[in-house]
């Protein structure tokens, strides 16, 4: 495979369950050795999307093209199934077999990948080789799901809400083995719902929402498009003059509080100043990032746009 | 590594990982020597090992289909679940491996079960075969485990893993009791002898008494074209099903 070769593209993916819409022709281009989050909701379409681009499910339209063939359908490919590494959000194993047997199982499937006690060594399970699967602690178990998704020592690798109930530690080890595999060169799509952890791993952020990418960037971009402010005070004036005010993006009230999102918060501050001097109560504060992220996917079609522009 | 060793491995561990379920292998293997120790044995009419001969055949037909059907619908439904097959379908494994370790594995029980009842028979029953009944008897159970195996697939491939145990022994039980494994076929009401050509159960445990001269007298053929049918038409029916799931899970 060429070093400029795109790992893989998507065009125009589309799926619809009965009456509802799962994906509305998504298009994503992956770049070679590039961490790519796929960020979203519950719901928003992260999983029924991999499992497209992997052939579970059928799509109804649009086209996936892996490592440099494009798939048909749900036939899952040689280059699909000894090249990709996978590891998706139900994943268990057969509780009745050990550490050791599901990496010697697993290994005997690929032709050079890692051997057994190679796998139970990158999962960290060295002591616990012995123990079954229906044993193991929530994040051993994820921990050597991951190795598994490695023994073809991979060239793409979808994780699928990897550390999706992990204790703060084991996450953050995660994330440490999928910075190594970065170093490798290995490409990697990630779903979350954790922005923190889009953060912290991806070269770029891709932001699903209804089936739709409403936001493509960098995690920097990405933060600076959600940092706005929180203006809160009491003031006398309508809700007309508040929304012409400079940056503010939405306004709500209760009980004579007035709550601005404010893009630049400064120049509102100011502009509340001049024209009602009376205000009180005033108070200034930021956006957690999280509440940013869901602002950043709330059904307000308005917003959905400019998030879309700012973004392109 | 060579394919060879996939599907050995993929089979013992399967083999082991069945075999780790107490749930499982305990009824799997208890249920038809208890039974046929109880219906068999103890409750033959003085004297006669004739009885406890018929009913060796039953009670062995009895036992390999309940594993065959379990070990399938459950393992199936459970693994299709959790997640555990998708990983195996992302992954180089063949197909054909999974299904041939169920295989080997439902074989494996039935082995064990039929050894289990033999012994039984000829120790407690008093049983006495030639060489070539024993033998004859064996194969053709080890064959009669396939069409339930596939009874089981279809279950396991449609079914949830909690509505999968039920379903089964829904099947299971009805099915044993009106093909004459219970009770002598003979014994049941007339309308429920006529309608036991229905299952392949009945016909499984004619073709084996059969062996015995103690069928009901109805031609080989008959009963090995509605068992190769029944098998035939499984089949079909498992692989329309796998293909349909592959493509919409």
């Amino acid at each position: 495979m060429s070093k400029l070769q795109s790992p893989l593209t998507v065009t125009a993916l589309s799926k619809r369950f009965a009456d509802v819409t799962v994906l509305a022709g998504v298009d994503l281009t992956l770049a070679a050795g590039e961490v790519l989050c796929i960020l979203g909701p519950n719901g928003a379409g992260k999983t029924t999307l991999i499992s497209a681009i992997l052939g579970l499910v059928a799509a109804d339209s649009g086209e996936v093209k892996l490592l440099g063939q494009t798939q048909h359908g749900t036939s899952r490919s040689k280059v699909l199934r000894q090249q990709c590494g996978v590891m998706m959000q139900i994943g268990s194993l057969s509780a009745n077999l050990t550490v050791a047997e599901q990496c010697d199982l697993f290994s005997s499937y690929y032709q050079n990948g890692y051997r057994a006690s190679e796998l139970v060594s990158l999962a960290g399970l060295d002591a616990h080789a012995k123990v079954r699967f229906g044993n193991l602690s929530g994040g051993q178990k994820q921990r050597l799901l991951f190795a598994l998704a490695l023994t073809g020592k991979p060239k793409l690798v979808f994780l699928d809400e990897p550390t999706l109930g992990m204790d703060v530690e084991a996450r953050r080890n995660l994330w440490q083995q999928i910075r190594q595999l970065k170093q490798q060169g290995v490409a990697v799509v990630l779903t979350t719902h954790y922005l923190e952890e889009a953060e912290q791993l991806a070269d770029r952020i891709m932001v699903l929402h209804q089936g739709q990418f409403i936001a493509n960037g960098s995690p920097q971009q990405l933060k600076a498009l959600t940092q706005y402010k929180v203006v809160q005070c009491c003031c006398s004036l309508t809700d007309a003059e508040l929304q012409a005010l400079p940056g503010v993006l939405q306004l709500s009230r209760q009980q004579g509080l007035v709550t601005l999102h404010s893009s630049q918060a400064e120049h509102t501050v100011k502009a509340l100043f001049n024209q009602d001097p009376a205000i009180s109560q005033l108070e200034v504060k930021p956006v957690a990032l999280e509440q940013a992220f869901l602002q950043l996917t709330a059904p307000t079609a308005e917003q959905t746009s400019t998030n879309k522009e700012q973004a392109a | 590594m060579s394919s060879l060793t996939i599907y050995q491995k993929e089979a013992w561990y399967d083999l082991i990982s069945v075999w780790r379920t107490p749930g499982f292998v305990l009824p799997a293997l208890a249920f038809p020597v208890v039974f046929y120790l109880f219906f068999g044995v103890l409750f033959s009419p003085a004297g006669s090992n004739s009885h406890a001969a018929y009913m060796l055949v039953t009670y062995s037909c009895f036992g390999i289909m309940g594993p065959a059907m379990f070990n399938f619908a459950m393992n199936i439904a459970s693994d299709r679940a959790q997640g555990w097959l998708t990983l195996k379908r992302l992954s180089p494994m063949p197909v054909s491996a999974y299904l041939l370790a169920k295989m080997v594995t439902s074989l494996a029980f039935a082995m064990l079960i039929i050894l289990m009842l033999f012994s039984v028979a000829a120790i407690f029953g008093d049983v006495r075969l030639e060489q070539g009944q024993w033998l004859g008897l064996a194969l053709l159970l080890l064959a009669g485990t396939v069409p339930f195996a596939l009874i089981g697939l279809l279950l396991g491939l449609t079914l949830s893993d909690k509505a999968a145990p039920g379903v089964v022994n829904l099947l299971y039980l009805p099915m044993a009791f009106l093909s004459g494994l219970w009770l002598p076929i003979h014994l049941l009401p007339q309308f429920l002898q006529q309608l036991a050509w229905m299952w392949p159960s009945y016909h499984l445990s004619q073709l084996g008494l059969k062996l015995l001269a103690m069928d009901q007298g109805q031609p080989v053929l008959l009963h090995l074209t509605i068992l190769l049918l029944t098998t035939a038409l499984l089949t079909g029916l498992c692989l329309l099903i796998f293909r349909r799931y592959t493509g919409a899970k």
